[in-house]
């Protein structure tokens, strides 16, 4: 556990240095800080079956993500692990490089082309299908935002993975509870999405976002499912730096000098 | 004596099944559209059979995450609803990423003559060849609707097919290639009336009338709305002193604006009439063949504008 403390730390630091240096091209920190612990569960928590040397591998779990403005942390880990190479993640924000502001499947480890919201869940529940059809163990996983819910995309897609019983589909819901605009208040305004998912057919679960505990004991044990499964998971946009924290100006904000170094300070002090 | 005609949906899903039964990796979405000829299918390969509902969004979607995972999907629903209510999820899920779909619109121009615009397919064109990656087909008799349900099971990227919501004789015969995107059906030295789909039946009967006011005109049935085969359409232009484009699609975006746009990009300057309909959202109610005396789209109508053109 300890150690995916220090990779969730260690990758809120590039994704700040990354954002900083090519401030404007595209970094989302408020967003991006809000689901790293939930990144890095998948990825280096055992919850995803991958093979960087083979990103198309068929066994793989398919892991979607909706909000494609989480590109950094994405672009850090998946150097990390060997999908691209840091030549290609050094390119990022110059003129012709690879990488974007949004994921696109000719980005090793990138399944889908992303920058409209509202799309993984139904892209999920296909691949979802496919497993079924060709009798594959694979889970599809999806990350969407609580915001991003909004779309009517997203129900006609939850609506048909819960009447199929797509038992081998999840969706986590970064729930940072912020758009770029406003605070979301769904629970006054139109019920709990909990609700919402379960009267669709899903089963749900409730968690802290940022408790690895929380999020490697609901995604360890995916066997008995009988329904697809959603993730609520509890998030606060920013989360990390004490002043981007819950902060609406963090959706798309790049930080000064002295905010960098600030923000620095604090995800070191964390580090050690 | 009265010509046999088959329904266009009879052609094309007869074709589908015959292919379909051999290949466990082609499924068919429909967002709850159905036809007689999909009883068979849905029976013997109901696994591979879904009705997503009425979700178009989804259904584009969904079919979307089986072909990235080696599945060849068929969708198909009403023309406005399988191109215009999801034209995003299309372009994204589908296009961007080059996958095999077919999209299968029925109702194509004012096949649905009664039920008002929504259900029309006269501007579908129009934004459907917006698309970089999208190959359209637009059959205009059984033959060629049966042939275009195997040649988009062939194409390994993104198909639009069409189809009139109704029959008609067939036009060509049972081993036509459709290769060239286009056929000259009739030649003739005066003008050329380019047309699509079931206009292209118009258009051989007008031809035939313009007989008697001397004219001799050739008719050409685009049945490929894109790619277009630029080079040899030219090379069976260049040589008419006027051009005619017929269709059941509004003024723009349709094959008329093509052809203007190809002959100008090529300086080819002969001049041309557009025959569509006009610029509206049609809340006229009647049959196909009233709709189309209304919109000047009838044989009569359309030889007075090529006389006085």
């Amino acid at each position: 556990m300890d150690e995916l403390v220090k990779k969730a730390n260690w990758l809120r630091l590039q994704v700040l240095k990354t954002a900083k240096k090519t401030g404007g091209k595209g970094s989302h920190l408020g967003g991006t800080f809000s689901c790293i612990e939930l990144l890095v569960s998948l990825y280096f928590g055992g919850i995803l079956k991958f093979d960087p040397s083979n990103p198309k591998w068929s066994d793989r779990y398919r892991f979607l993500v909706g909000k494609g403005h989480v590109h950094l942390a994405l672009f850090h880990i998946w150097a990390d692990l060997g999908f691209i190479d840091n030549s290609i993640l050094d390119s990022y924000g110059k003129n012709g490089s690879l990488l974007g502001q949004q994921l696109n499947i000719s980005i090793p480890g990138s399944e889908y082309n992303t920058g409209s919201l509202g799309h993984v869940i139904g892209i999920g529940a296909g691949m979802a299908l496919a497993a079924k059809l060709n009798k594959k163990k694979y889970y599809t996983i999806s990350l969407v935002g609580d915001a991003e819910c909004d779309e009517g995309s997203i129900w006609e897609s939850v609506m048909f993975a819960g009447k199929n019983k797509l038992n081998n589909l999840i969706t986590i819901v970064d729930r940072n509870r912020m758009s770029v605009m406003e605070i979301i208040e769904e629970d006054k305004s139109s019920g709990r999405l909990e609700e919402k998912f379960e009267a669709c057919g899903w089963n749900s679960k409730t968690i802290n976002g940022h408790s690895f505990e929380e999020i490697l004991s609901c995604l360890s044990d995916l066997e008995g499912l009988k329904k697809p499964l959603v993730i609520l998971a509890d998030t606060i946009k920013g989360k990390g730096v004490s002043f981007m924290e819950n902060d609406v100006s963090w959706h798309s904000g790049i930080p000064s000098n002295a905010e960098f170094n600030l923000a620095l300070k604090e995800l070191k002090g964390n580090y050690q | 004596m009265k010509k046999k005609t088959v329904d266009f949906r009879n052609a094309f899903f007869d074709s589908f099944y015959n292919i379909a039964s051999k290949n466990n990796d082609i499924i068919f979405l429909t967002a709850d559209t159905d036809a007689d000829s999909l009883v068979k299918f849905r029976e013997k390969h109901h696994e591979r059979f879904i009705n997503t509902g009425v979700t178009e969004q989804n259904a584009v979607t969904v079919a979307s995450g089986l072909a990235l995972s080696g599945k060849k999907v068929f969708i198909y629903s009403m023309v406005p609803f399988i191109t215009m209510r999801c034209y995003e999820q299309i372009k994204i899920d589908i296009c961007s990423m080059k996958l095999p779909i077919t999209l299968i619109g029925l109702g194509a121009g004012l096949s649905y003559s009664y039920y008002g615009p929504a259900g029309h397919g006269v501007i579908d064109i129009a934004i459907m060849r917006a698309l970089p990656e999208i190959t359209i087909f637009n059959p205009s008799d059984p033959i060629s609707a049966s042939a275009f349900a195997a040649m988009a099971y062939n194409n390994s990227s993104p198909t639009y097919v069409r189809l009139h919501k109704g029959s008609t004789p067939k036009i060509y015969k049972d081993n036509e290639s459709f290769a060239d995107g286009f056929k000259i059906h009739k030649e003739g030295s005066d003008c050329c009336i380019i047309s699509t789909g079931i206009m292209v039946h118009r258009a051989l009967e007008v031809a035939n009338e313009l007989k008697a006011h001397s004219i001799d005109a050739s008719v050409i049935d685009l049945y490929r709305i894109k790619p277009i085969n630029v080079n040899l359409l030219l090379d069976n232009l260049v040589d008419y002193k006027k051009i005619v484009t017929v269709e059941e699609n509004t003024f723009i975006g349709g094959i008329g604006s093509l052809i203007c746009e190809i002959l100008i990009d090529n300086q080819c300057h002969i001049p041309t009439k557009r025959i569509a309909i006009k610029d509206e959202q049609c809340f006229s109610y009647g049959d196909l063949d009233w709709l189309h005396k209304k919109y000047k789209l009838d044989v009569n109508s359309i030889v007075d504008r090529i006389i006085a053109f």
